[in-house]
């Protein structure tokens, strides 16, 4: 062994100790968290890792992404190198060559010049995005973040131009110690140095450079934004692989806590925090988010950056301290109250997510705490949970009239007919406004036109617990649960219908946790039934129109096609399409409880929306949820448009 | 500092309110029951001088309704209140206000306080006098419809803003007082999740007449309610139309004259 192998050795050692112990700090400090439990369907997990970590299949969606697929293979591979060549260092005579021969390892080498050629001009795009073209989703206010993505892009430009740099010398070494018919990007290289100096002395001079910047890579990596290389993979693992629109449920049976909801580092679960290790600071989250492009404080991209400057600054504290240790508060500085009710809960951020964060967990969980600890969160919302509370719908109506709107209509409820078919869950939309009604209306004849078997609950139905839930109000909305889980279990149906894809989201994926399973459809779902089985027949409608997913019906729950064919089939004009539609659609602006909230700061979202219809040329929006008609309705009225174009829902054009 | 809110339970303001066949009161099917609102603002004004002072402050609950008028004292101890006096008895149905306020009073003269706070009238029956009538039986003063309240430093008197024709006035009041209490007053808090636990093991004394050495009814002689009438159905509304208005205002006179023969 050389001395500087018996060097490199030491340090090599010593870096991976401190590697090591830095590893330890983090699963540490992922254990602060609360338990939750990802350790199911290990093969979808496994193939998981394979698609989005192997084949970076939502990095791609965008072409940016082509700079990080390029830049993540290079560091693979050029890996591989750094790996041999310390290797080879440390024990003279280690090379791939000698191991798998010279085929094997030319290609590899190959392909290490090659991507280190494409790596060099990912970064340059990379920084002229940074500093020329200054995306939207690269926006953010914390000068750190841009600075320490500049570093690190430019400390792998060096790291690659010194490969290049030890592959070249190594080219001119006699005998040689790279096969210039293997590596054509050095060989370049290697012309350009012949002569310059001793190619023995500059390869080891760039070989020492190159593996101290690399060593110093490893002991940065963990406290910077590179601490995606090591959280994201393990991010994607264990992500979400259930429905998208679950909140986790909450446990109120003991009595003493003081505390509910989530208000430090601690009461967030391990996967949660690991979210946080997993940022990769793309912002494309922020990019889609209907309440940073209507400039709103939230952004997630912010909110997951601070929450881990946070996590970070806290852990050792917490770590050292014990249960004892108190835990600086996030929400406030760190996370701030406007933020965290910007929210709409529309799920577009972690549609994004390269690594699968899940921001709309964590900022629930942040209302959780401010509604049911601290009782403090927007004025308007308290009539709200008032009125759910007293006449368990958001509107002040008394809850006696909610069946108000049937009369006449000779509607079959379920209290007198027992045993049906099809439970009709007119909600709360449906029984008290006034769009809603004329669309619960609208059912209740096609219902009956095709003879369905149906019943509504009538008097007996209370709001289904969606809003309060995402309104942070855990222990309201789990009251509502129960008493409908209990009125649903009095009658003998097949199926619940719903009009509103956020009581059909909340059936579906959410009444499970409190052990009521029942076939839910929407109502896009069921008309096409219907219209499929001849039982309904088109009148004909506008010219042009547009259809809008609502987030819990597209993007939560992938009911993209059946609304489209529907409108198609009820003998409607030309259908546009918006340029964000489907799983990418663009939240109105009432999911998460927004509904019942002021919109003060920025602009209105249902008005961007709007815009966005209009500029298409439609003369209808169709619509297959409650909340998003009054949005495109209230927005149309902002704009004076509500004359020529119409919003219609999907039960109204039959 | 000891402080008493009276509390009333009341029909929500969105229930639809029938009398029952007998006409002694309303059908309480199908109607949810809640606390006054304006009793609500007097728990927050209550809330607010218990946190004001600190030390041994503590606000007392006294309601006066049937057994279920539980489930509003509970919502009131969520809030923070420390205890609660619920007079509750069957005999008791509909009392008038003095009725009411003699209740009170012996109920209210077992316990210390510096200060009652109440709502400025219940939204059932609209009546407003039993914390005027309190006031005299308990011999204290009072000071009604109150937009704001302000301690003195030392707790011994207080100032209190009432909004009048054309502005507020303010009113200089010794201690023990008693106040009802109006919409802007304050905004009464949302029960946190820790409060409604608690609320659950705070004590709450359940008293009947007999218990407040009542053999009798008091107060019934001076007034008591004989029927509980529905509304007369209303006539139908129509709307006189035209063009210009002088034609409206013919075709009204034509409607007054020749169908409604009222001119």
């Amino acid at each position: 062994m050389t001395a500087d192998g018996i060097a490199l050795l030491v340090i090599l050692l010593g870096v991976l100790s401190a590697f090591a112990f830095v590893l330890r700090l983090l699963v540490r400090s992922l254990k602060l968290g609360k338990p939750e439990d990802r350790f199911d369907r290990w093969g979808e997990r496994i193939w998981s890792v394979i698609v989005y970590v192997g084949a970076q299949a939502r990095v791609l969606t965008q072409l940016a992404g082509l700079g990080h697929f390029i830049i993540f293979y290079g560091f693979v591979f050029i890996s591989l190198g750094t790996f041999e060549h310390i290797g080879g260092m440390i024990s003279p005579g280690f090379s791939y060559a000698s191991i798998f021969g010279a085929k094997i390892a030319g290609m590899i080498s190959w392909v290490q010049d090659v991507l280190g050629l494409l790596v060099l001009g990912a970064i340059i795009v990379s920084l002229f995005r940074r500093f020329v073209l200054k995306p939207l989703r690269l926006q953010i206010d914390d000068p750190k973040a841009k600075k320490e993505a500049v570093f690190i892009l430019c400390l792998i430009f060096v790291l690659i131009l010194l490969m290049f740099g030890m592959k070249g010398a190594g080219i001119l070494m006699d005998p040689p110690k790279v096969d210039r018919a293997y590596a054509p990007v050095s060989a370049v290289v290697a012309g350009l140095i012949d002569g310059k100096a001793d190619p023995h002395i500059l390869e080891r001079v760039f070989a020492w450079i190159h593996h101290v910047i690399i060593f110093y890579f490893l002991i940065f990596i963990p406290f910077s934004k590179h601490i995606h290389i090591l959280g994201a993979v393990p991010n994607i693992f264990f992500r979400n692989l259930g429905p998208g629109g679950t909140l986790s449920r909450m446990d109120f049976e003991d009595e003493s806590a003081e505390k509910f909801g989530n208000s430090e580092v601690r009461d967030f679960t391990w996967k949660q925090l690991l979210d946080l290790y997993a940022c990769t600071e793309c912002g494309r989250c922020q990019a889609v988010c209907p309440a940073y492009l209507t400039e709103k404080p939230l952004s997630p991209f912010r909110v997951i950056h601070m929450m881990r400057g946070h996590f970070v600054g806290d852990r050792q504290k917490l770590l050292e301290g014990g249960e004892e240790a108190e835990a600086t508060p996030i929400i406030g500085k760190t996370v701030t109250e406007d933020e965290i009710w910007a929210c709409t809960t529309c799920g577009a951020c972690m549609q994004e997510c390269p690594p699968f964060i899940e921001h709309v967990q964590k900022i629930v969980d942040m209302r959780r705490y401010l509604v049911m600890t601290e009782s403090s969160f927007p004025h308007e919302m308290q009539p709200v949970f008032r009125n759910m509370e007293v006449n368990y719908n958001p509107w002040s109506m008394g809850f006696s009239t909610r069946a108000d709107w049937a009369e006449g209509l000779d509607v079959p409820v379920a209290a007198e007919k027992q045993e049906f078919d099809v439970l009709f869950w007119v909600g709360c939309s449906g029984s008290f406004d006034t769009s809603g009604q004329s669309v619960a209306r609208a059912m209740v004849e096609i219902l009956k036109r095709a003879e369905v078997d149906f019943a509504i609950l009538g008097v007996e139905e209370m709001c289904c617990g969606e809003t309060a839930r995402r309104m942070g109000n855990e222990y309201l909305a789990q009251t509502l649960i129960e008493a409908n889980i209990e009125n649903l279990n009095k009658y003998r149906f097949n199926r619940i219908l719903t009009t509103c894809p956020h009581g059909f989201n909340t059936f579906s994926v959410e009444y499970p946790q409190f052990g009521y399973e029942k076939t839910v459809v929407h109502h896009s779902q069921f008309l096409l039934e219907l219209a499929a089985a001849g039982k309904l027949a088109g009148t004909g409608n506008g010219s042009k129109g547009v259809y809008h997913d609502s987030c819990y019906l597209g993007r939560y729950n992938g009911i993209i096609d059946e609304p489209r064919e529907l409108i198609k089939r009820s003998g409607a004009g030309e259908l546009a399409e918006f340029g964000r539609r489907g799983k990418r659609s663009f939240c109105c602006g009432a999911g998460g409880g927004r509904m019942w909230m002021e919109e003060t700061i920025g602009k209105r979202i249902n008005e961007e929306r709007v815009d966005e219809a209009l500029a298409l040329g439609v003369d209808t929006i169709y619509t297959a949820c409650p909340f998003c008609m009054t949005m495109f309705e209230d927005g149309l009225k902002a704009r004076d448009k509500e004359e020529e174009v119409k919003v219609k829902d999907i039960a109204e054009i039959f | 500092m000891k402080i008493i809110v009276l509390l009333k339970r009341v029909p929500d303001s969105e229930a639809k309110i029938l009398i029952n066949k007998e006409g002694t009161g309303i059908r309480e099917d199908g109607v949810k029951f809640v606390i006054n609102t304006y009793d609500e603002y007097a728990i927050e004004e209550g809330l607010l001088m218990k946190e004001k002072v600190g030390g041994d402050s503590k606000v007392t609950v006294v309601c006066m309704g049937p057994d279920e008028a539980t489930e509003a004292i509970r919502t009131a101890l969520a809030m923070g209140a420390d205890d609660a006096v619920h007079i509750a008895d069957d005999s008791l149905s509909n009392p008038g206000p003095f009725t009411t306020a003699t209740i009170m009073a012996k109920a209210i003269g077992d316990e210390e306080f510096d200060i009652i706070f109440c709502g400025k009238q219940a939204i059932d029956d609209d009546m407003a006098q039993v914390h005027c009538i309190l006031a005299e039986m308990l011999d204290i003063p009072q000071v009604s419809v109150a937009i704001a309240f302000e301690l003195s430093d030392d707790t011994t008197k207080a100032t209190v803003s009432r909004r009048i024709e054309g502005g507020d006035e303010k009113i200089d009041t010794s201690l023990p007082v008693i106040v009802s209490c109006d919409k802007g007053l304050n905004d009464p808090r949302y029960a946190s999740l820790p409060g409604i636990m608690k609320a659950k093991k705070k004590e709450i004394r359940k008293k009947s007449l007999a218990d407040l050495g009542f053999s009798e009814i008091p107060g019934g002689g001076r007034s008591r309610i004989l029927k509980w009438l529905p509304l007369p159905k209303g006539g139908e509304c129509r709307m006189v139309e035209a063009e210009e208005t002088p034609d409206a205002v013919r075709e009204l006179v034509r409607l007054l004259r020749e169908e409604a023969k009222v001119i």
